[in-house]
């Protein structure tokens, strides 16, 4: 099966942000108003209703000149993705096209997604029934799935005027990706593609003008070990002894004790800032 | 826009300037990013390092209001460094024309000036002609008072210490900018010069846009692909209010409305003998006046009467924006109609605009929602309704697609919209609006014999016999039909000036030739050549997409380059030639008699390096803004000495003293113009919610500010809360040795909407060009403190 | 809070589902379509329709998909060559002008002196504003000054219009011209 991604080259974007109304659009997100972030940026990251943000930097690159920066995120679409493996659920899972996919029937809204998201960028949200009863749910971006499922690219790349965001079989891509850091080494020396392979590679790859850590990104981050130990042996025993209702219990235990999203260090994550 | 969106890809070096498109205009940044990819450079000028200056590969700050001197820099580099298209410009411009004895420039004035009434007697900056009325020239361009020889002269004071000094630009930034740009000036390399708001609202707007295009002739940039002088507009249809009229001091077609105060116009006679040349295109103006009469009169415009001239009004006074609000503010209007308008957020000096309101009886504001100017009266305006007499009628108008017509884009293109949804609720279109209010009219007026009434019962109003009007029967009408066949014309030059045509807007003939053909509508995408796309939509006019395309081959017809080709002379055929309409008469050949008058419009078919019709002098020179932190460099004029000063407290005036540092005004991709149709809106708002003061790092030190602080803004015209943005993309200029801050802001918010904020336009001072009226928005005084 | 829009779950059914390749791209617009595909598809069975965005100066294509009565989703329209389906994040929202629920419904009028606007029904309005012109034409009209004919009303003013098609600025300016209206002015300057 042929396997897709999104390529995201923050040089050619321009920060216009359609790619962010696109998502609330396609997806009938709710506005998510926040306070002044003292810059043009709208939302510090990614939340439940607003599901890619536009990063705006100023940075002053190694010569002393300004570089203003941008970076459309959202969920990276991991091969190996932590979420995957610590739903207690089974919501979280792989589509055809490499997306990840949280199904909204499945999900308790336990939060061990968001706990383990190397990147944060999954959220949870309360939300209230017709009987006034508070329920929870993770949200996060599909990659528009079901428009992918009918031949369509994703809202936010539909809608990218610059080439910013192409959306493509996985190798043409990652040698679009390639190709274009050669090309603008010239204009910034720290370009680079961002496909993590701490976690199998991602569906979402970058080609970066700076350094991850100048947008605030993990330099090599990796799927917890916990969340493998989790996914791959604890929970399939813990399901044979204990039945699927507690597991979210056991769950909690485990991830909140061993896996830390806050502790780098230990989880390969560094110098995020 | 003298070239159109999809030529911006074309550019080998696209000059923005008053501009920024990748935040304002943003598609516009598809094809220059393609530009780039075909080896364009962009240059972005700007006070503020913005998201444009980000995809630039050279930026170079200015202060604001000094691209006069940064531009004139430029044609001072190129004539020195001798990189100017010399051929082109002998040819196309009125270089080679000679200046009557008695012109001079002197310590900022041109000749002519009189000081008690600020103006110039513009008679002294006349040109030389030969007794047949064609113009003195000297080829060789040597001829002391040429046109380039005087142009030179006037340039050689903007040597580039000067004009840093002035702009505060670095200096490597700005010879970068010279040498890039003007390596645009060889044959088959094309620049693009892009500007919007941020040229033309200054006091000297007008001969900003002047400069640019004297460079670009110059360079030989304009009419070729990639070049022109390329104005992004604001508005999705002010392109077309603009061209159907929507001004006071032009009918449809950029046809001059007849004035009281001009004896000439006394008559129809006289006014066509005094607005026609005798020579270039316009020569043919009678045309289109006495087609439009027609048109507006129908068969109540004979000859007899003067084909109903005499129903137009004729004002004897300058009527746009800020005299608007000044006689508002002194009582002298009883009522207003806004379509779509909010001065309350949008105009300059906005606190007294809201004041003016209170003095009108009635007001009828025709809207998608409760502007902050509808709602002037409310007590969140910071008003006291009871004390307010103003009768508020309040309309509630119908989306874009909620109705269906056409639109004209900045390059001219007029594209269809069709009707997607009935209109939300009760709202209705403008069309059906405007139709039934003057259905009512006539009915009210109807058998009226006061010859008052005459002029309206004149009006010719036939739009069918339906409850709404039918729009085809408006398009047809724009048109223009022979009257003696009924039929549609196939464009403007079928009109005559006998009665015997109409037309509601000459430059749009053409665009409906045929019964069931409105070109409006054409969706052939298929690429014609050039990318020009000439089956898609209709450009006035007569579907040309490039103006000036004749300029794009030399004398003899043959393109200058290959790789800039767009019409050229086909001596087998006897015509022009290739991937556009010619903008020019097809089968007239080069060596025949006009046949290198690449700039037909004008008198003469050569454009104008020197323009002895604007108010404030026939070459641009530079004035410091209204409000300003810093004496002229280049002369002892302060201000531009053509514009109109207002007395009283209509207009304070700040002074440096008071209110040290520059300010300007610019928009965000989120939001559009007052913030009205976006700022109501839940997404829009949520991406940028918060009204905010751009200002820099050494500024905030200075004042103690600390990024996300509340600030005050104050001017000598009010004062405004905001959050402080402290960001690196504003650096202090260094102005003639001396430090000056300047701060920006978004214009766009008000009390009402989603997203609310303080209004930046509290600040600004009501002065404006001297040709245009357009307030001087983008430079003005203020100081800051946190709140 | 918000209620979950449970709709949308439906559409995160993924696996064995088979692409409809009935791609808008491969729509043509020369009429209205209305396309059929998977049931519960967000924009399955819309009608869409070609505009030009009401915004800036571009002119970017955009396609309004319209059912049940409401805009459900509103996209770049790939065919227009000006955009080529692309948009900026104005053109993209284009829905919630029809669906903002800050849209006015109703014809409003502020009496003088009043705190309040009162709903009147549009043929009381366009009655009313029909009289006040009239009247404020008539009590100011001149016919003649220093003996040129003139014929004009300086009492009344028409502001903007860069937003309302050629053919309605066609009809106000002749509107306005023919009752004699000499403040006539839209946005071009400001």
């Amino acid at each position: 099966m042929t396997k897709y991604m999104k390529y995201v080259d923050v040089t050619k974007c321009d920060g216009c942000r359609a790619c962010m109304v696109a998502c609330k659009n396609w997806n009938d997100l709710p506005a998510d108003p926040q306070d002044f972030q003292g810059s043009v940026q709208s939302h510090p990251k990614v939340s439940a209703d607003t599901w890619n943000v536009m990063q705006y930097i100023e940075h002053e690159n190694g010569k002393g000149d300004l570089e203003y920066l941008f970076r459309h995120s959202a969920c990276f679409h991991c091969t190996d993705a932590a979420c995957e493996k610590v739903c207690p659920e089974n919501a979280i899972s792989y589509t055809k096209y490499g997306t990840v996919v949280i199904d909204h029937d499945k999900c308790v809204g336990c939060g061990y997604c968001v706990q383990n998201c190397p990147f944060e960028v999954i959220s949870l949200k309360e939300y209230v029934d017709k009987n006034g009863d508070k329920y929870r749910k993770s949200q996060k971006c599909t990659m528009c799935t079901d428009r992918l499922e009918e031949g369509l690219q994703p809202a936010c790349v539909t809608t990218c005027h610059t080439g910013s965001l192409e959306f493509g079989e996985e190798t043409a891509m990652l040698k679009k990706a390639e190709q274009r850091v050669q090309e603008i080494k010239g204009r910034f020396p720290n370009a680079q593609v961002y496909n993590p392979q701490g976690v199998g590679g991602t569906h979402t790859i970058y080609v970066l003008a700076e350094k991850p850590s100048v947008y605030g990104l993990p330099e090599n981050p990796k799927v917890p070990t916990s969340a493998v130990v989790w996914k791959d042996y604890a929970q399939p025993i813990g399901k044979m002894m204990l039945g699927a209702t507690t597991m979210a219990l056991v769950g909690a235990f485990v991830t909140n004790n061993i896996i830390s999203r806050k502790n780098k260090d230990q989880d390969g994550g560094q110098g995020h800032e | 826009m003298t070239n159109h969106w999809n030529d911006l890809q074309h550019t080998d070096c696209a000059l923005i300037i008053g501009a920024n498109p990748a935040e304002n205009h943003v598609i516009s940044f598809r094809w220059l990013t393609k530009a780039r990819e075909n080896g364009g450079k962009i240059i972005s000028v700007d006070p503020r390092f913005t998201r444009t200056s980000s995809q630039a590969d050279v930026y170079a700050s200015l202060r604001s209001g000094t691209d006069i001197p940064f531009v004139g820099g430029m044609i001072k580099y190129a004539l020195d460094n001798n990189l100017i298209h010399k051929e082109y410009v002998a040819n196309y411009t009125n270089a080679s024309f000679i200046v009557k004895e008695g012109y001079e420039f002197k310590d900022g004035l041109f000749s002519g000036y009189d000081e008690a009434k600020r103006s110039y007697d513009k008679t002294k900056w006349a040109l030389e002609s030969n007794p047949d009325g064609t113009p003195v020239k000297d080829m060789t361009l040597e001829h002391p008072r040429s046109v380039f020889q005087l142009m030179k002269k006037h340039y050689s004071r903007y040597d580039v210490d000067t004009v840093t000094a002035v702009t505060g630009t670095p200096k490597e930034d700005y010879l970068n900018v010279c040498k890039t740009f003007c390596a645009t000036g060889k044959a088959g390399k094309s620049g693009t010069i892009m500007y919007a708001m941020g040229a033309t609202q200054h006091t000297v707007g007008s001969q900003n846009v002047r400069i640019y295009a004297i460079l670009q002739l110059l360079l030989g940039n304009i009419g070729i692909p990639g070049g022109g002088i390329n104005a992004m507009r604001g508005e999705s249809n002010v392109q077309g209010s603009t061209d159907f009229g929507l001004l006071y001091d032009n009918l449809t077609g950029y046809l001059a409305s007849p004035k009281a105060t001009v004896p000439e116009h006394a008559t129809l006679a006289g006014y066509l003998a005094k607005e026609t040349p005798v020579s270039g295109y316009w020569s043919n103006k009678p045309k289109f006046v006495v087609s439009l009469l027609k048109a507006w009169y129908g068969s109540n415009a004979t000859k007899d009467n003067e084909f109903g001239y005499h129903f137009l009004p004729k004002g004897n006074k300058n009527y746009s924006h800020i005299n608007l609000f000044k006689t508002m503010y002194d009582g002298g209007l009883d009522g207003a109609f806004f379509f779509g308008t909010n001065p309350v957020v949008g105009g300059p000096n906005a606190g007294k605009e809201k004041e003016a309101l209170g003095k009108l009886k009635w007001l009828v504001a025709i809207d998608l929602w409760e502007t902050e100017s509808s709602a002037f009266w409310q007590k969140a305006a910071g008003s006291n309704p009871a004390d307010i007499k103003t009768e508020v009628f309040l309309l509630p108008a119908s989306a874009s697609f909620e109705k269906e017509g056409s639109i004209s884009n900045s390059s001219r293109w007029m594209q269809y919209r069709w009707k997607a949804i009935d209109s939300r609720g009760e709202a209705r279109p403008d069309l059906d609006i405007i139709h039934e209010l003057a259905t009512k009219l006539k009915k009210l007026y109807a058998g009226s014999s006061k010859s008052a009434d005459k002029p309206f019962l004149a009006l010719d109003w036939n739009y069918g016999t339906g409850d709404v009007p039918d729009i085809d029967l408006v398009a047809k009408e724009i048109n223009g039909y022979d009257l003696t066949t009924g039929k549609l014309l196939p464009g403007f030059g079928a009109l005559k000036d006998d009665g015997t045509t109409s037309s509601g807007n000459w430059i749009y003939s053409g665009f409906y030739p045929e019964e069931g053909k409105n070109k409006s509508k054409n969706r052939d995408n298929k690429d014609t050549g050039g990318h020009h796309y000439l089956n898609w939509s209709f450009a006035w006019p007569m579907n040309r997409r490039i103006i000036y395309n004749r300029a794009s081959a030399d004398a003899n017809g043959n393109p200058w380059s290959k790789e800039k080709a767009v019409i050229w002379w086909d001596s087998l055929q006897n015509k022009w030639v290739g991937n556009d309409v010619p903008d020019f008469k097809a089968d007239t050949a080069p060596a025949a008699p006009g046949g290198t008058g690449a700039f037909m419009m004008n008198k003469d078919g050569v454009a104008l390096l020197f323009a002895p019709t604007l108010n404030d002098g026939p070459f641009p020179e530079h004035y410091e803004p209204y409000e300003s932190p810093m004496p002229n460099a280049f002369s002892s004029q302060e201000i531009n000495p053509a514009i109109t000063l207002f007395e009283g407290d209509f207009n304070k005036r700040g002074f440096k003293s008071d209110y040290p540092i520059v300010a300007t005004t610019y928009r965000v991709s989120e939001h559009w113009q007052s913030g009205t149709m976006t700022r109501n809106q839940e997404w829009l708002s949520e991406l940028a919610g918060h009204m905010f003061v751009e200002i820099s790092e050494e500024l905030a030190k200075e004042k103690g500010i600390k990024n996300k602080d509340k600030i005050v803004v104050t001017s000598a015209r009010g004062e405004i809360e905001a959050y402080a943005m402290v960001t690196k993309r504003y650096k202090p200029f260094k102005v003639r040795g001396k430090q000056v801050h300047q701060i920006g802001m978004p214009w766009h918010f008000g009390f009402k909407g989603y997203a609310t904020g303080a209004t930046a336009n509290r600040l600004t001072p009501h002065i404006g060009d001297a040709n245009t009226m357009i307030p001087e928005y983008k430079a003005f005084l203020c100081d800051v403190r946190r709140a | 809070m918000v209620e979950i829009n449970l709709n949308r779950r439906q559409f995160l059914k993924l696996s064995g589902a088979t692409a409809v390749t009935l791609a808008v791209v491969e729509l043509g617009f020369n009429e209205k379509k209305a396309y059929a595909q998977s049931k519960g598809f967000k924009i399955a069975k819309a009608t869409v329709t070609p505009t030009i965005c009401c915004f800036c100066g571009v002119g970017c294509g955009i396609l309004v998909h319209t059912k049940d009565n409401t805009v459900v989703y509103t996209e770049g329209d790939p065919d227009n060559p000006i955009n080529e389906g692309k948009l900026c994040s104005k053109g993209t929202t284009l829905r919630q002008l029809y669906t903002s629920e800050k849209r006015l419904t109703k014809p409003l009028y502020r009496a003088p002196g009043s705190d309040k606007w009162v709903e009147k029904d549009w043929n009381w309005m366009l009655d009313t504003i029909a009289k006040r012109t009239k009247e404020t034409r008539d009590a100011s009209f001149v016919e003649t000054e220093n003996g040129i004919t003139v014929n004009k009303t300086e009492k009344i003013a028409s502001l903007g219009g860069a937003a309302l098609d050629n053919e309605e600025t066609y009809l106000l300016s002749k509107l306005m011209r023919g009752l004699g209206v000499t403040y006539l002015e839209h946005q071009a300057r400001i």
